[in-house]
């Protein structure tokens, strides 16, 4: 091998520190929370059949993706809806927030404090939209809603570990570049060595292989890796000769988990280039709805009871302190499960016990306003940065290049353990731990950043989570059980799709929903029993 | 006359207002649509409570008698709440969860449970917290009735492993965590809840007036 490995190593050492660089199918779980790594297939749009004539009510409970949805294709076959939002605000876990917006997280209330510009904004919740999410993708196109592109993964970023290159950044593009080096020079000799694979493999395939390592890496001739321009020149490289940037040793490399996690990222269906987000803001996909609807969502409506009865539901909801109860047909309930389980309500029992069950998606995201957009003098344009303190991440927005000022997400943190800790501060110790972890990432961050909001989605009023967590044992046993009607009575959400936190599945639970009230509106009609 | 009637009048729809205010709706976005606990929040049942005990405890969270531990992110979540509210608010609060109906609790069973041992166990609860597990105001000590099963066991934990009465100036709080720390084991924390719930709900009682 080449003088590229500085400190010796076998090649059993070599294969095994492989098996960790490629053994980040549990770390990339991890990442996965915001949905899981299977890609849906294409849906079709339900389509409802018009009621023409006939009375039939809905009571949705809820004015997110899902609620809205539904209540946007039950009136444009003629149905009756009302909206119940528990809130002050529409559209649930799609939340842009702006300046003067409230954030109503329980025992941490606060006023975001972003300056009032069109380009100042943070997707609090929902932020982005792979192209196989064709269901959230199908409403875009439909209502109109103006798309851009999106990028998790940008090589200009960065990626930091305390354990490696003693603490200091290094451009993911260098960090990538001398990790595929390595690979391909460890597949190359290794296929020349002949003892490679099991399965027929003649002198041709070989080549192809060879050519392959050896393209993957950007190995000489020699089948050796001594650096690529992919990593970016240290000088040079337009009107003078680059000259290539000198490997980091291995180890070194290996001493940061980015090999086997965050470098991975995008790789994940979800999350790979290229995805979409709406021009200023997720919420333009809320407004597109509401444009839509006739039926106003009713704010500050709080449900207190849930009946089932035998030709409907009744619900029963707290507005400014007083009771009202109301009847339907129907009931598309978009209430988290885990506050539905504290509901007074006849429910079947079994439905209901699943309901306890299921876990409180602990995420905290921080949105920070930089007063110069000084990523930008660091070639940076959209994108993550990836750090192994509690952030995570930091995201640069993908619009709006060369404005005076800018929002980054400060951090990201889907593990419990850490969005417990940041829940655990107040709002201004969560701005201080951003600003001082992400200075580890960007030298001067504190004198750049003027102010922020923070968001501990289990703490967020009548959610108090993001995402069902469904234990495996039980998504087995209780996932239909749930998805199935009880009644007249239809739960619905992302919390009822394997896409959990992810707008596709709140539309896809709707649909799912709306498809059974179709088949049972068909049935009536011809007089059968629904 | 008609002067007094009008006074009355004036003074209930206050009180009324009071225990109307929409901020006082958030307690049941956590503890249940009618203050009944919630299994998945990990939010007990306040409607069997007394006033001096719920304020007792907001003044807890607000003490860091509560909610401090590193690991108490339920306690904590409580916390962070109690540490909004000024005591006026606090009264607000109380009095909303006072005009809440009794909600019919489901009954969940724990069948590994030893009742009888868990009587035995409770022989030493009775002094403070009633033969019926009514409470005791004069001690400060809660009624238990009535009580989800999941948070006794959750508190007599909380207690044994110092999230709860390892503050010095939480006297009755320290005195609740030397009987706790007697349970020796899970077993017998299961076995004594399983006794309390066996005993019949009592009604809100003990309501003092202040």
């Amino acid at each position: 091998m080449s003088n590229y490995f500085k400190a010796p190593l076998t090649r059993r050492q070599c294969l095994s520190l492989l098996a960790k660089a490629g053994s980040s199918s549990a770390v990339l779980g991890a990442a996965g929370i915001f949905g899981l790594t299977n890609t849906p297939v294409n849906a079709s749009p339900v389509t409802l059949k018009p009621l023409q004539g006939k009375n039939r009510k809905v009571l949705i409970l809820g004015a997110g993706i899902s609620g809205l949805t539904a209540a946007y294709e039950l009136e444009r076959a003629g149905y009756h809806c009302t909206i119940l939002e528990a809130s002050h605000r529409i559209g649930g876990r799609v939340l842009t927030l702006r300046r003067g917006d409230f954030i109503d997280e329980l025992g941490s209330p606060q006023i975001c404090p972003f300056d009032d510009a069109p380009n100042l904004y943070f997707n609090a919740g929902a932020a982005r939209i792979p192209a196989h999410h064709t269901g959230i993708l199908h409403y875009c196109r439909t209502l109109g809603v103006e798309l851009q592109l999106f990028s998790n993964h940008n090589k200009n970023c960065y990626t930091q570990d305390d354990a490696a290159f003693n603490g200091q950044p290094v451009r993911i593009r260098e960090y990538e570049a001398d990790m595929r080096g390595f690979i391909g020079e460890l597949l190359a000799k290794s296929a020349t060595s002949g003892a490679v694979l099991d399965q027929p493999f003649d002198e041709q395939d070989l080549d192809k292989f060879i050519q392959f390592a050896q393209a993957y890496g950007d190995l000489d001739s020699s089948l050796t890796y001594r650096g690529t321009d992919r990593a970016g020149y240290a000088a040079g490289g337009v009107t003078t000769a680059g000259i290539l940037k000198q490997p980091r040793p291995l180890p070194e490399l290996l001493r940061s988990d980015f090999c086997a996690g965050a470098m991975h990222f995008a790789e994940i269906a979800d999350q790979a280039p290229a995805l979409m987000t709406p021009s200023g803001g997720m919420d333009s996909i809320v407004k597109a709805f509401l444009r839509q609807l006739t039926t106003p969502v009713q704010l500050h409506c709080q449900v207190s009871n849930i009946q089932l009865q035998p030709q409907g539901v009744a619900i029963t909801y707290l507005k400014q302190g007083e009771s009202y109860t109301e009847q339907a047909d129907y009931c598309l309930n978009c209430i988290p499960a885990q506050l539905v389980s504290g509901i007074e309500n006849n429910l079947p029992a079994d439905y209901v016990t699943i309901m306890r069950q299921l876990g409180r998606g602990k995420l905290t995201k921080i949105g920070l306003q930089a007063k110069q957009r000084f990523w930008e003098q660091e070639d940076i344009y959209s994108g993550i940065s990836w750090t192994k303190q509690d952030i995570t991440q930091i995201w640069y927005p993908h619009h709006d290049a060369f404005k005076a000022k800018g929002i980054l997400l400060g951090a990201y943190s889907w593990e419990p353990q850490i969005s417990d800790r940041f829940a655990a501060m107040t709002h201004q110790q969560r701005l201080a731990t951003a600003i001082a972890q992400g200075t580890k990432v960007h030298a001067n961050y504190a004198q750049h950043i003027e102010n922020g909001v923070s968001v501990c989605w289990q703490r967020m009023n009548h959610m108090l989570g993001c995402g069902a967590v469904w234990p495996e044992e039980l998504q087995k046993t209780g996932f239909q059980l749930l998805q199935a009607p009880a009644g007249n009575h239809y739960l619905m959400g992302d919390q009822l799709s394997m896409h959990p936190g992810w707008q596709e599945g709140a539309v896809r639970s709707a649909w799912h929903a709306l498809a059974d009230i179709e088949r049972r509106e068909a049935l009536r009609s011809t007089g059968a029993q629904a | 006359m008609n002067k007094i009637w009008l006074v009355f009048m004036l003074l209930s729809s206050a009180v009324l207002a009071d225990s109307k205010q929409p901020d006082a709706q958030y307690c049941l976005v956590c503890h249940g649509s009618a203050a009944q606990g919630n299994a998945a929040i990990k939010a007990p049942n306040l409607t069997i409570l007394p006033d001096w005990y719920l304020r007792q405890q907001f003044i807890a969270f607000r003490n860091n008698w509560r909610g401090s531990a590193t690991n108490d992110a339920h306690g904590k979540e409580m916390q962070a709440v109690a540490n909004t509210m000024n005591d006026a608010e606090i009264e607000q609060a109380i009095a909303f969860i006072r005009r809440q109906a009794p909600v019919k609790l489901p009954i969940s069973v724990n069948t590994t449970a030893n009742v009888q041992h868990g009587q035995q166990l409770y022989q030493q609860c009775q002094a403070c917290h009633g033969a019926q597990g009514e409470g005791n105001a004069q001690l400060h000590a809660p009624p238990l009735a009535g009580q989800h099963n999941w948070y006794l066991v959750q508190q007599l934990s909380a207690f044994k492993n110092g999230w709860r009465g390892n503050q010095n100036d939480d006297s009755y709080g320290q005195i609740m965590r030397q009987f706790a720390q007697s349970l020796p084991d899970e077993q017998a924390i299961a076995d004594v809840v399983a006794y309390i719930d066996s005993l019949p709900s009592t009604q809100p009682l003990l309501r003092t007036s202040r």
